[in-house]
């Protein structure tokens, strides 16, 4: 298969490559280069050196939000991952006699479901579950004498809110995702752990875990996707678009109010600029972290 | 693989674990199904009960007003219309682009094929809001803002890097021997292509299509940000446009419903590949 390969490759790659240099790599060397101006969105465009980015430096908010997104880039995969295999774990061998808990096909529909509503819907029902009067569902579980919990309208929590809904619309795909790898494990490498005398988490750690890992390398780059697509979410539940006072702030959610709303679009690009690497930091660690997967 | 349920010793299991096992699914269940319970209890209640502070957890009196209102919307229907040509464009083209892209990828060494991956994977990663204002100059200068094109473009650049990434595990699962012995046999490269490696690729060509029907769907931010409200699609106008005019849970709800069931729908469909063609791309991937 040596003679005239490369027309077909030529052939075969020649759009995505041509799609990719003009959306994404034509536009990244525009960003960086906007991150050099003070160009306001419209009108001329005026090069200032590198005021964006000291400006950025000494911006408060800025900090901040990276510092969510990196608490959303670290403890989304984890929750999920580990809530993902535990009820993985459970509808396939959790139950009796290696079988499932009751009923386990009807958890894998239960538990897709949420993959299957956008998550602007998903947004929008949450912000009423967490509303802080007495229409909030959660805060009608309560009785009247009690004062009502903040949820997103308080600072401390806000986020956290906000990873409990990612996690909870994420969850179900993994477990679908686990239950298959775990399906394809030999039920003989179980019941022969068991007449050893194992239990169920030894069952757990020692087999099921290291079997799947790969799935699970898998899981973890797709959470972190996930982890900086986020904004959507906290474009709509959060109290003021990122807040309150900007506790909910993600460096998305500043590039796209300083390009769209502020009139900013050179501050946006440095800011834009800032997401790249903290992109590419983490597509570095992933990289080595799953090197050992033939590339 | 047979179960031989009386033969299994069941050392190390107690009842106690069993129904502790069972407690917390149905639980973690529940926790999962409730707010889409909510939505079809709201969506099925006249405006009076679900304005009510007291939540009940049936409609009392079931209504279709909801759908009725928010099917009524001056722009609901144009905007339903939107979003499945848009997806439609963008998930067959990601289909064949991607499928020829994971081809090469797959079945050629080539110089460069390494840097392509790690640009197809970093890609992947890349927050598309980043290049949003770009995007945006570039799209009107091409005159393609407030069109539908222009939308269907950007998806599929989207939508590329998961169909290629996952293709190309599907692809290099099937043997070379096999390509070999068609081509023996006299068949050409391409009707290997065709004949061989697209009918085995199957399951992985339902798999992407379905990640790439959800994500196209279900997509607000950038198609909000590139076109006029007559040119959005159901979930941009069921945020932007109907939110507007306070918060009127019902006919929200409805839309939601409204909404979602072609991506609901699509999955039923297809659900028996789902898990297969899932799991077939991670682990080669």
């Amino acid at each position: 298969m040596r003679h005239g390969k490369y027309p077909f490759i030529i052939g075969f790659l020649a759009v995505p490559v041509a799609l990719y240099v003009t959306f994404v790599v034509a536009a990244y060397i525009q960003t960086f280069q906007l991150a050099f101006t003070n160009w306001s969105g419209l009108g001329a465009i005026e090069y200032i050196g590198f005021d964006n980015f000291v400006k950025l430096w000494n911006d408060d908010l800025f900090w901040r939000s990276v510092g969510h997104n990196l608490y959303l880039l670290i403890l989304l995969p984890i929750i999920t991952i580990a809530i993902a295999l535990v009820f993985a774990f459970l509808l396939n061998v959790g139950g009796g006699r290696n079988r499932g808990v009751w009923g386990s096909t009807g958890y894998r529909v239960i538990f897709f479901f949420p993959q299957l509503m956008a998550l602007a819907i998903v947004a929008v029902i949450f912000g009423r579950v967490f509303s802080t009067d007495e229409s909030g569902m959660l805060n009608g579980l309560f009785p009247d004498s009690w004062s009502p919990w903040l949820f997103l309208a308080d600072e401390r929590w806000a986020l956290t809110c906000i990873l409990a809904v990612a996690v909870w619309q994420a969850v179900g795909f993994y477990v679908v995702l686990f239950s298959a790898g775990m399906g394809s494990i030999e039920q003989d490498i179980y019941e022969a752990a068991e007449l050893d005398g194992a239990n169920r988490i030894t069952l757990f750690f020692r087999i099921t875990i290291p079997l799947l890992w790969n799935t699970l390398q898998v899981a973890w780059v797709y959470l972190g996707i996930a982890a900086f697509d986020c904004f959507a979410l906290i474009n709509i539940m959060s109290v003021d678009r990122g807040g309150p006072d900007g506790a909910t702030s993600v460096l998305a959610m500043l590039i796209y109010r300083n390009a769209f709303e502020y009139s900013q679009a050179g501050y946006a690009s440095a800011l834009g600029v800032a997401l790249f690497f903290l992109t590419l930091t983490f597509a570095a660690l992933t990289l080595r972290v799953t090197r050992r997967d033939a590339v | 693989m047979a179960r031989h349920d009386e033969d299994v010793v069941t050392v190390g299991r107690s009842r106690a674990g069993t129904v502790t096992a069972n407690t917390t699914g149905i639980l973690f269940g529940l926790i999962m199904i409730f707010p889409v319970y909510w939505v079809l209890n709201t969506a099925f209640k006249p405006d009076s009960e679900v304005r009510s502070f007291t939540p009940t957890f049936f409609p009392a009196s079931p209504t279709l007003d909801n759908f009725r209102s928010a099917l009524g919307e001056e722009l609901f229907l144009p905007s339903m219309l939107n979003g499945l040509l848009i997806t439609a464009m963008a998930v067959a083209a990601a289909l064949v682009v991607g499928f020829l892209a994971a081809l090469a990828i797959a079945r050629f060494q080539f110089y460069g094929r390494r840097a392509i991956i790690l640009v197809v994977l970093g890609v992947q990663l890349v927050p598309f809001l980043a290049l949003l204002i770009p995007l945006f100059l570039m799209l009107q200068k091409a005159n393609l803002t407030n069109s539908l094109i222009g939308v269907s473009l950007t998806y599929l650049v989207l939508l590329l890097p998961y169909t290629v990434w996952t293709l190309r595990g599907f692809i290099s699962g099937i043997p070379r021997e096999l390509d070999e012995a068609a081509m023996i046999d006299g068949c050409s490269r391409p009707q290997v292509f065709w004949k061989i490696i697209l009918p085995l690729t199957g399951p992985g060509l339902v798999a992407t299509s379905v990640y790439g029907f959800i994500q196209a769907w279900n997509e607000f931010i950038i198609i909000n940000t590139l076109n006029s409200p007559q040119k959005q699609n159901l979930m941009a106008w069921l945020l932007y446009n109907q939110t507007e005019r306070g918060t009127a849970w019902g006919p929200l709800m409805a839309g939601a419903i409204i909404t979602s069931i072609p991506v609901v729908v699509f999955f039923l469909l297809i659900q028996r590949n789902i898990a297969t063609g899932l799991t077939a791309g991670a682990v080669k991937g």
